[in-house]
């Protein structure tokens, strides 16, 4: 097979960096944009730059945000005593979708991971205990993941974070809504049955 | 349970393999390195989607091509087909035509028991081998088993690794403590659970094929001696000292006593060979009163390094799963195969890749 000229071969080398890309895809793409409308080319190459330029994590609670503070965080309908703790930004968008917490957010940013050499140092915890007194918070709603890492990260949480005054809760897990049980896999049910309410 | 028929494409060294098998005792005879115990491999990978030789799929791919396919048709509770289709580029596994999403709904098609030499192990080899032995029946038997053994392993892992800072971070180490308790905990209780059940079929079993009135004792020792937190805690010390968790699961031990010594040091090599089958014969065992049909049983060239006497012990298990509409593979060279199994058995050729019955 003959070379690919220079430039392709190194957008390919960039594109194929990206999340989700693999080499293959990388060549389809690179191929494609060589070959598009310069205008369109170039449209992208803006887009890419700006939204880079313009997006930057909010400095209080650590959400992608255009200015810091971001909207959510300077929201006056919003229940300014309650924040909901979650491990990346995108959790946010997540729990936004379902449209039924009213307070804000905290962005962890990871999980204590020992074997990816994650430490509780590397993680917004200092940033969140500076916002409890400064925000009168009432309560924390922690909202990280049920695998060993997030179990473990919640628990330290819950008991680095413990102080008078201050609500912790956590998200309940158990089976998904709308569905029958013959759908829930045996972990995720014996969970379910673990955390069991009263009617 | 059976298989009823493979089909194997550019699997190991067969080109191309559509082959019928009827319930009952298959004899694949054949000279050295013509595949046999291919044939045993791609039914224990249809059942586990594992190779019983502890290896990866590029392995099982034919010299020179691209992929392997193993397809198969069971007929156990209904009939069931499979299709597994590996390249380095892309894997897929369909039940009755249909994608596989999870593993759950795919395991316990076929139900195998392997026996292969290899099986000393459980005797003579470390603890790691006797705990193997017990996680993989134990995730045969209960569903939710094998996540908790992955949240165990890398609770474990995240604690040795944290153990091995300058400088421990006594509260996150606690927070891994916790998962590894809780995971811990549960795993040890099915492992107690399981031994006692197990060791009588295992007695059994090895009184059938050694002849013999040796007494065989199996005894799950914990290294956790009241309770899991509390031991863990009392370890702290030492673990700091040695870096890692000193104990938990992971260092627990299966006793197997022969007239109350321990087998793997005291015990004679036929003693060991024939402990090593009675444990697979008791695992077949189990696994049948708990689904009601034996499993198929792959035997890999074993019979050569037993005495007629252990041979002769072993045949009525054989004859059983022959009257339960079960199934054997066995393996053997044209001047060690047993001779005593009878009229009872089909008979096969491997020559070169290729199968031809007798």
């Amino acid at each position: 097979m003959p070379l690919l000229p220079e430039h392709i071969s190194a957008l390919i080398g960039a594109l194929s960096k990206l999340p989700g890309v693999g080499p293959r895809s990388a060549e389809r793409i690179a191929l494609h944009l060589v070959q598009a409308d310069p205008a369109a080319v170039q449209h992208l190459a803006t887009a890419l730059v700006d939204a880079r330029e313009r997006v930057r994590l909010c400095d209080t609670c650590g959400a992608l945000t255009e200015k810091s503070p971001c909207g959510i965080c300077t929201d006056s309908r919003r229940d300014a005593f309650l924040i909901c703790l979650v491990e990346r930004p995108v959790d946010i968008l997540s729990v936004e979708k379902s449209a039924t917490f009213r307070g804000k957010y905290h962005v962890l940013g990871g999980k204590i991971s020992p074997l990816n050499g994650v430490e509780p140092d590397d993680l917004r915890i200092a940033a969140l205990e500076r916002r409890i007194p400064d925000e009168h918070i009432k309560e924390i709603v922690i909202a990280l993941g049920t695998d060993v890492e997030g179990d473990a990260t919640s628990f330290y949480l819950a008991k680095r974070l413990a102080r008078e005054g201050l609500r912790l809760t956590r998200i309940a897990h158990g089976l998904p809504a709308g569905t029958g049980l013959e759908f829930a896999d045996e972990v995720t049910l014996s969970r379910a049955l673990e955390g069991r309410r009263e009617f | 349970m059976h298989l009823a028929h493979l089909r194997l494409r550019d699997f190991r060294n067969y080109a191309r393999l559509d082959v019928d098998f009827a319930p009952g005792f298959h004899l694949l005879l054949g000279d050295n390195a013509q595949g046999k115990t291919n044939i045993l491999e791609a039914a224990y990978l249809v059942a586990t989607l594992r190779s019983f030789r502890g290896i990866g799929g590029a392995h099982m791919v034919r010299h020179g091509q691209k992929g392997y396919f193993v397809g198969s048709q069971v007929v156990g509770q209904g009939e069931h087909e499979t299709k597994m289709y590996w390249s380095a580029r892309e894997r897929s596994l369909s039940l009755d035509n249909q994608p596989v999403r999870k593993l759950t709904d795919y395991l316990g098609v076929l139900r195998t028991v392997v026996f292969c030499s290899e099986d000393t192990l459980l005797v003579k080899g470390p603890g790691r081998a006797r705990r193997r032995f017990l996680d993989l029946l134990l995730s045969q038997t209960h569903p939710t088993y094998l996540s908790l053994l992955q949240r165990y392993a890398l609770a474990l892992r995240s604690r040795n690794a944290l153990l091995k800072r300058p400088l421990v971070d006594a509260a996150a180490l606690e927070s891994f403590s916790r998962e590894l308790i809780s995971a811990g905990e549960v795993i040890m209780r099915l492992r107690h659970e399981l031994v006692p059940k197990f060791s009588p079929l295992a007695r059994l079993a090895y009184r059938r094929i050694s002849n013999d009135a040796e007494d065989l004792r199996l005894d799950y020792l914990s290294s956790v001696k009241h309770d899991f937190a509390v031991d863990l805690a009392q370890s702290q010390a030492r673990e700091r000292t040695y870096r890692s968790t000193l104990i938990g699961p992971h260092r627990d031990e299966v006793q197997m006593l022969l007239n109350d010594r321990p087998a793997g040091q005291f015990g004679s090599e036929g003693q060991k060979r024939t402990l090593a089958i009675a444990l697979k014969v008791a695992q077949a065992e189990y696994l049948t009163g708990l689904h009601g049909s034996p499993p198929v049983l792959l035997m890999d060239d074993i019979m050569g390094e037993l005495d007629l006497k252990r041979r002769t012990g072993l045949l009525p298990l054989l004859e059983r799963a022959h009257v339960a509409r079960g199934q054997v593979f066995m393996t053997a060279t044209e001047a060690n195969w047993p001779k005593e199994l009878g009229r009872d058995v089909q008979r096969w050729i491997v020559k070169g890749g290729t199968l031809a019955s007798l």
